[in-house]
């Protein structure tokens, strides 16, 4: 097996849009909520920083809009540096968690807003407020107040209002959290759809992988500060730098063992995987497997051609519609998998107890080096 | 074995609802709002029996030779009110001097209750509420003889004075004296109506002001103060009523010289023993005060005192 290179950090070529580098914060109260984060964005990019509560994504996010000082490292927006500079100089447009609309007005004095506070020639105003309500699809909604509109449609006024005065950045910090998820979904193609329109460079935040994956150019996943890994979203599934990443996008198994030749040792179990990057034999390891990639079989002659096939007995049967989720011990491992189960043909279905066999391909495991790199769990 | 036990505050509760139900019985449960607010209806009931006493004494003149009120009705106490300039005197004085220090108390009680809201440590917030609530504790008759000390002919301030060879000041018994301790009685109750009202403001909202690029000044121009306007209606109405119907400050502080219409009727009922005039005076405050009252609820809506009811 050779090693696959370890993922790198997205390069892009010409100025990038936004310039973070070396950026710490500390609030003086335990760890650093920031530390060390680095990266480059180019123009009319749409990235997402994903990562759990409290991971630093809001504190990365306010740190670039100028609403807090970093402790120490530097912002460059369209290559000026602007570290020291005031918000409302900074040319970024932010759609907040709460949306942060203005009751006491409409729909369009919404809109209005920021092209009368940044002095934009009011014979041009009503034209622009009524292109960017088009933009996002409310035209002719302008004059409902804020409380006259639902949930979906206040999303929207405060896009148009972040967008109108064509700031050279849009930030979003996890505005679509508190919508049902029927919303969610449709809210994160309509950024997708705006953001490819205007072709504004774009940082959005959330704590959810699939909207991470579904509207994002490129992610960064952050935890505990830190940046893990900053990658495009296919490449940040399929080759997740770290145990931590691998856990956090996506549904995974992590297994203890050993590095082998081939893979891994699990208390005795050989099972064939990937290496991350280069890790001497001998050394320990922590194996990551997606559930999706684990298959399911009652009879192990189908899994000819696996790599690695193990005997297992269902202990939990999940019905989620579109697959089933399957928990499955394996005596051999001594822990029990997560087996993603979708299967067009039969309709095959194990209740809890049923002895199945389980196979993988050896590209499929991934191993990390347990020195280096977070943990999955 | 469980180490659930059941705590003592349900076991109290569970006690005192079999006492309950064995008062009022769970099937007049209907009627138990009524009973909830019959102690404020019958205080408010005591309220309007006066207000009908004192209708009635209106409308009887004082008998001069034998000082009891006449046995026939008429509206005599009213024309001497309405006929005399004193009286439009000390009305216009009432509702100019509770004006001016409901728009100065508005306008001080703001940017206090903004700090209030908006300071970040606790420390600090909790220092600005002793400070606000300092006068209260102190009362009021004690609050106005600080006044006369500090500012009275050989009060502090003119000794100040005379130390920079300035001729000693008259500071008190004039009119702005009066709208200055009303102001300075005022102030907590204000503050303390707007600071709910900002509370209620979130500060991500402000944030977004300023991002968008309005200035510091802009933001509290044209998103918190018109957000924070029940609350100033509110506030504006409650400080409005207390100014126009005070008798302690304008009695303390205008030194005789500068009554409000409370004390105009201090004086028929106690001093001249005029019952009728007294009872007529103090209808027409509480014609004006309803007035004024309907006037603002009428032009802006009933502010946090509508409760959230939709306006
Ligand atoms: N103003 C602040 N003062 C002190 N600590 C803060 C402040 N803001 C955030 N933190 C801390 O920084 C860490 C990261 O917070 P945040 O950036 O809000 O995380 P996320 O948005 O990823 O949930 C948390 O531990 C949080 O408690
Ligand atoms: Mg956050």
């Amino acid at each position: 097996m050779t090693p696959l290179p370890r993922p790198d950090r997205a390069p892009e070529p010409g100025q990038p849009a936004v310039l973070v580098r070396d950026v710490d914060m500390d609030f003086g109260s335990g760890p650093l909520a920031v530390a060390g984060a680095s990266f480059a964005l180019a123009r009319g990019r749409f990235l997402t920083i994903l990562g759990p509560s409290g991971s630093g994504k809001t504190t990365l996010l306010r740190i670039i809009a100028g609403f807090q000082q970093p402790t120490r490292g530097e912002i460059r927006i369209g290559g000026q540096a602007v570290t020291a500079t005031a918000p409302h100089r900074r040319s970024i447009g932010m759609v907040f968690q709460k949306l942060a609309l203005f009751p006491h007005m409409t729909a369009a004095e919404n809109v209005a807003f920021p092209l009368k506070m940044r002095r934009h020639d009011p014979a041009t105003i009503p034209g622009k407020v009524e292109r960017y309500l088009d933009l996002v699809r409310l035209g002719g909604l302008g004059g409902r107040r804020i409380h006259e509109l639902s949930g979906g449609q206040q999303q929207r006024v405060a896009i148009a209002r972040a967008l109108v005065f064509e700031p050279e950045l849009l930030l979003l910090d996890e505005p679509l959290a508190a919508l049902d998820r029927k919303l969610r979904e449709e809210m994160q193609l309509e950024f997708r759809r705006i953001q490819k329109e205007l072709g504004v460079t774009t940082i959005n935040v959330t704590h959810d992988q699939r909207e991470a994956l579904v509207v994002s150019d490129e992610i960064i996943v952050m935890d505990h500060g830190r940046i893990q890994q900053h990658a495009r979203p296919v490449e940040m599934y399929r080759l997740p730098a770290n145990p931590f990443v691998a856990g956090f996008v996506g549904v995974s198994t992590f297994l203890e063992g050993r590095r082998t030749a081939t893979g891994l040792d699990a208390g005795g179990a050989a099972c064939a995987g990937t290496p991350v990057g280069a890790i001497p034999e001998g050394a320990p390891v922590q194996g990551a497997i997606r559930a999706e990639q684990i298959r399911i079989e009652a009879d192990p002659a189908r899994l000819a051609g696996c790599d690695t096939i193990l005997p297992g007995i269902v202990r939990d049967t999940i019905f989620e519609g579109e697959r089933l989720l399957y928990l499955v011990e394996a005596p051999a491992l001594g822990l029990a998998l997560q087996v993603y189960h979708h299967d067009p043909e039969e309709f095959a279905l194990f209740d809890a107890g049923a002895e199945v066999s389980l196979g993988w391909n050896a590209r499929d495991l991934l191993i990390f080096n347990r020195q280096d790199g977070r943990d999955g769990r | 074995m469980s180490s659930f036990r059941y705590p003592l505050r349900w076991r109290l509760m569970d006690a005192l609802e079999r006492a309950a139900d064995l008062l009022w019985p769970e099937r007049l449960s209907r009627f138990t709002g009524w009973l909830m607010i019959a102690p404020a209806l019958l205080l408010v009931g005591l309220l309007v029996l006066g207000l009908a006493e004192m209708a009635d004494g209106s409308l009887r003149t004082l008998d001069r030779a034998t000082f009891l009120p006449s046995e026939e009705l008429s509206l005599a106490n009213y024309e001497t009110a309405l006929g005399s300039a004193t009286y439009w005197r000390v009305f216009g004085r009432s509702i100019l001097g509770a004006t001016l220090a409901t728009a100065l108390t508005l306008a001080l009680a703001f940017p206090y209750a903004y700090a209030l809201v908006r300071v970040p440590g606790a420390v600090t917030r909790k220092a600005l509420l002793v400070v606000l609530f300092l006068p209260f504790f102190i009362g009021q008759v004690v609050r106005a003889y600080g006044w006369l000390i500090i500012l009275g002919n050989g009060g502090m301030v003119n000794e100040a004075l005379g130390l920079v060879g300035i001729a000693p000041q008259r500071l008190l018994f004039n009119f702005p004296a009066v709208v200055f301790g009303l102001v300075q009685y005022l102030l907590p109750f204000a503050v303390l109506m707007l600071a709910p009202a900002l509370t209620a403001i979130p500060a991500e909202t402000e944030t977004a002001a300023r991002s968008l690029g309005a200035s510091w000044v802009r933001t509290i121009w044209h998103v918190v103060l018109p957000m924070a306007r029940p609350g100033l209606i509110g506030a504006g109405l409650v400080t409005m009523t207390l100014a126009l119907t005070d008798f302690a400050t304008p009695a303390m502080l205008g030194g005789g010289s500068q009554d409000f219409i409370a004390n105009a009727i201090y004086d028929q009922f106690f001093r001249t023993a005029d019952q009728g005039l007294g009872s007529a005076l103090a209808l027409m405050l509480v014609a004006a005060g309803s007035a004024i009252v309907a006037l603002v609820l009428g032009l802006f809506g009933a502010g946090t005192l509508a409760m959230g009811a939709r306006r």
